[in-house]
């Protein structure tokens, strides 16, 4: 244990004093936590003033329309969870109708596409009967996600039901108690405290805990396992061809070298994961978000890039004793990040049902356990107490087969010259005596 | 005592038996020389006795104890194929293997062979950044540090100026006066003589060779003439009694058959050519060496 120590000691320093290390320590928050910072950025270049022209065919409706248009705005910018502080201001101009609607239309099209105009909102004649012809707004905004969509046809409806009620002869006065919207939001269920007995109301779900958080951890799980793991098949192979093992084999036995090699990877990892927790949550208190926070998950997140990391990193250090050269080692690369891949493209089934079959299933999966679990974990409503436990069983014998399979291979590989075996020829290392 | 006590060991790789039922004893405080061609079962036997590769049978005992399968700072070993962690820095590389094999500081001994072999200005640096012959100093302090009672060095002065062949050399013998026991093997004939109180020959996996010096050359007798004559090789041709002649360009050497009279050899060389020397001796362990691995091009058969 003393000499595995000592190696583990070395190659751990040696591995976080790397430029590689440090830089990707640095690196992978900005590119992956930049995305987040850089969106009230983008959102503050979209900050400007927008024309929307309208086209109220029914004669009467413009008004309404476009003073629903602006209280949706309203009520838009002032919800700045998501930095909406930085959306466009949008103002509005109503557009007669001429004799020829589609020449009028093409002549509106145009001044949007020479930036004149924004949109072009076009109300049908019959929209006050609910003819079932629709409103149409004309943009060249493109994007994956329209972002008119999630307010214009809210807006146009309440205008439109504004018009018809005032039609009707309803007193305007009694119309927003009418109409008036009542939020409607997910919940966690109600609990009893077991200290003091009380009943715990529900918290409000938020996108942040039942998406971002998730996803943030497994994601951040699964680049530590992989930059934890997969630098190993290089460096061991290069090691071995500078010929530095034969002579430490005299000291220390093949299975010391090995161990002390995957347990550096370990410290190398928590060391990873110690920076990224600390510092994401020190960003989400400057964010004054701490509470999103899942402390609770800490530990288990640790355990788990401590289980994928021992898995992995013993299987990358044998297969790099295997190999001839560092460009030998990289064709074994997709046997390390197949138990990462496979669960990271069923986490969509995951996350819309963390406790459906497939869901459970694959979080008992060893290899598959740390991601799957660790998403169902953070989802709220959680899992059963007991299955990270019982799972856990698993992934500690998986993690022992693994190692086991990886000393057999590292024991002849490291004295090995000649061509990279192939993988039958791995398997006869693995059960040869 | 045996420093060494190695007890009929077979090691095969595949269908290639390497080293095969080979004995041997290894005496405490001495250099014992392992010699033989490439490929025949040196380094394996080396390794073994180092504990990096076990033998399929047999057993090995060193200063008494069966080891095999464990490790401890008795042994300091040099492979043949010389590797250094070229980004660690020479002090804290010597002492990471000074700890590892010995479990202990060793910071004060890793100074004084530094100072030793004239590397104490180059501590500090990377390894990457020092000459071969530096690396190989570099090799040969992290396997006598802490000082092993066993030292298995193969191949040491391979690739090494003289002036750094030198420095390991007397390295060696001072190791030896502290009552290190030291195996070393060699290609150089002229090392095996001189530096080496016992000789083992491994040839094709077996032991072929084993004694001192003396004792190797007394067991093949004074079966060699050396002359030195006008015209060199190409009169010497038909000479009864001899079984080969080597030709070594000024001197010629010719192995004698059994029965065979030097003085008679001498009677018929004056009749072919003027002797600038004749003299008869013990063949040299090249000689050896050469008559039990092979021929060699430049010999000619003329028996």
């Amino acid at each position: 244990m003393r000499r595995t120590l000592l190696i583990a000691k070395r190659d751990y320093l040696q591995i976080v004093r790397t430029k590689a290390y440090v830089v990707g320590l640095i690196l992978l928050p900005l590119l992956f936590g930049g995305g987040f910072l850089l969106i009230p950025l983008a959102n503050r270049g979209n900050a400007r003033d927008l024309r929307i022209a309208v086209l109220d065919r029914t004669g009467v409706s413009a008004g309404a329309v476009i003073q629903e248009a602006e209280e949706w705005n309203r009520r838009a910018k002032a919800n700045t969870a998501f930095g909406s502080q930085g959306a466009p201001r949008f103002s509005f101009e109503e557009v007669k109708p001429e004799a020829d609607h589609e020449a009028q239309l093409l002549a509106l099209s145009n001044r949007v596409r020479s930036g004149e105009f924004f949109l072009v909102l076009d109300i049908p004649p019959d929209a006050l009967r609910s003819s079932g012809e629709p409103a149409r707004y004309y943009t060249n905004s493109g994007g994956l996600v329209d972002q008119q969509s999630f307010w214009l046809p809210g807006a146009v409806n309440d205008g439109l039901r504004q018009v018809r009620l005032k039609q009707l002869g309803i007193d305007e006065a009694l119309v927003p108690g009418v109409l008036g919207a009542v939020a409607v939001v997910s919940t966690d269920l109600v609990s009893r405290d077991a200290a003091t007995g009380n009943i715990v109301q529900g918290h409000k779900k938020s996108p942040i805990q039942t998406g971002a958080v998730p996803f943030f951890l497994v994601f951040l799980l699964y680049i530590i396992a992989i930059f934890g793991s997969a630098p190993n098949l290089g460096a061991v192979s290069q090691d071995k061809m500078q010929r530095v093992y034969e002579m430490l084999l005299s000291s220390a036995s093949s299975f010391e070298l090995m161990m002390g090699k995957v347990l550096a990877a370990v410290g190398a990892s928590l060391t990873s994961s110690t920076v990224y927790i600390i510092g994401g949550l020190l960003a989400l208190a400057g964010m004054a978000m701490f509470g999103v926070a899942p402390l609770h998950l800490i530990p288990w997140f640790l355990v788990y890039v401590v289980a994928d990391v021992l898995m992995l990193a013993a299987l990358g250090v044998a297969l790099g004793s295997a190999c001839a050269t560092p460009q030998d080692a990289q064709q074994f690369v997709f046997l390390l990040i197949v138990p990462l891949v496979i669960p990271m493209f069923l986490l969509a089934p995951v996350m819309q049902q963390p406790n459906g079959r497939l869901a459970v299933a694959m979080s008992f999966i060893p290899p598959f356990t740390p991601v799957v679990m660790l998403m169902r974990q953070a989802l709220p409503g959680g899992v059963p107490w007991w299955q990270p436990w019982l799972s856990l069983v698993g992934v500690a014998a998986w993690a022992f087969a693994m190692i086991w399979v990886a000393a057999r291979i590292f024991r002849i590989g490291i004295l090995s010259q000649g061509k990279t075996p192939q993988f039958a020829e791995l398997a006869q290392w693995v059960m040869r005596d | 005592m045996s420093a060494v006590e190695i007890d009929q060991i077979t090691k095969t790789f595949d269908a290639v038996t390497a080293v095969d039922r080979l004995s041997l004893s290894v005496p405490e405080r001495s250099v014992y020389g392992f010699i033989g061609p490439n490929g025949s079962g040196k380094s394996t036997t080396m390794r073994m006795i180092a504990n990096i590769l076990y033998p399929d049978a047999g057993t090995i005992r060193v200063f008494g104890q069966e080891r095999s399968g464990t490790r401890s700072g008795l042994i300091g070993y040099l492979p043949e194929e010389r590797g250094l962690y070229r980004k660690m820095r020479v002090r804290a590389l010597l002492e990471f293997h000074g700890e590892l094999r010995g479990g202990r500081n060793v910071t004060s001994e890793v100074n004084a062979w530094l100072e030793r072999l004239g590397l104490a200005g180059r501590a500090d640096d990377k390894v990457e950044t020092l000459s071969k012959g530096m690396s190989q100093k570099v090799q040969f302090i992290a396997t006598v540090v802490p000082e092993p009672k066993l030292l298995i060095l193969d191949e040491p002065f391979t690739g090494l100026d003289p002036v750094s062949a030198d420095s390991i050399r007397g390295a060696i013998l001072e190791m030896r006066r502290r009552g290190c026991t030291i195996i070393l093997s060699t290609h150089d004939m002229g090392v095996a003589e001189s530096l080496c109180d016992s000789i083992f020959m491994i040839f094709r996996g077996k032991k072929v060779l084993d004694g001192t010096l003396a004792s190797i050359q007394s067991s093949y007798g004074s079966d060699t003439i050396r002359v030195e004559l006008e015209g060199g090789a190409s009169v010497l041709g038909a000479l009864p009694g001899i079984e080969r002649i080597k030709d070594l360009g000024q001197v010629q050497e010719l192995r004698m058959a059994a029965g065979c009279d030097p003085q008679q050899v001498l009677c018929t060389l004056t009749g072919r050519a003027r002797i600038s020397s004749f003299s008869v001796v013990k063949p040299s362990l090249h000689d050896i060496f050469v008559r039990i691995a092979g021929p060699q091009p430049e010999e000619m058969a003329v028996a």
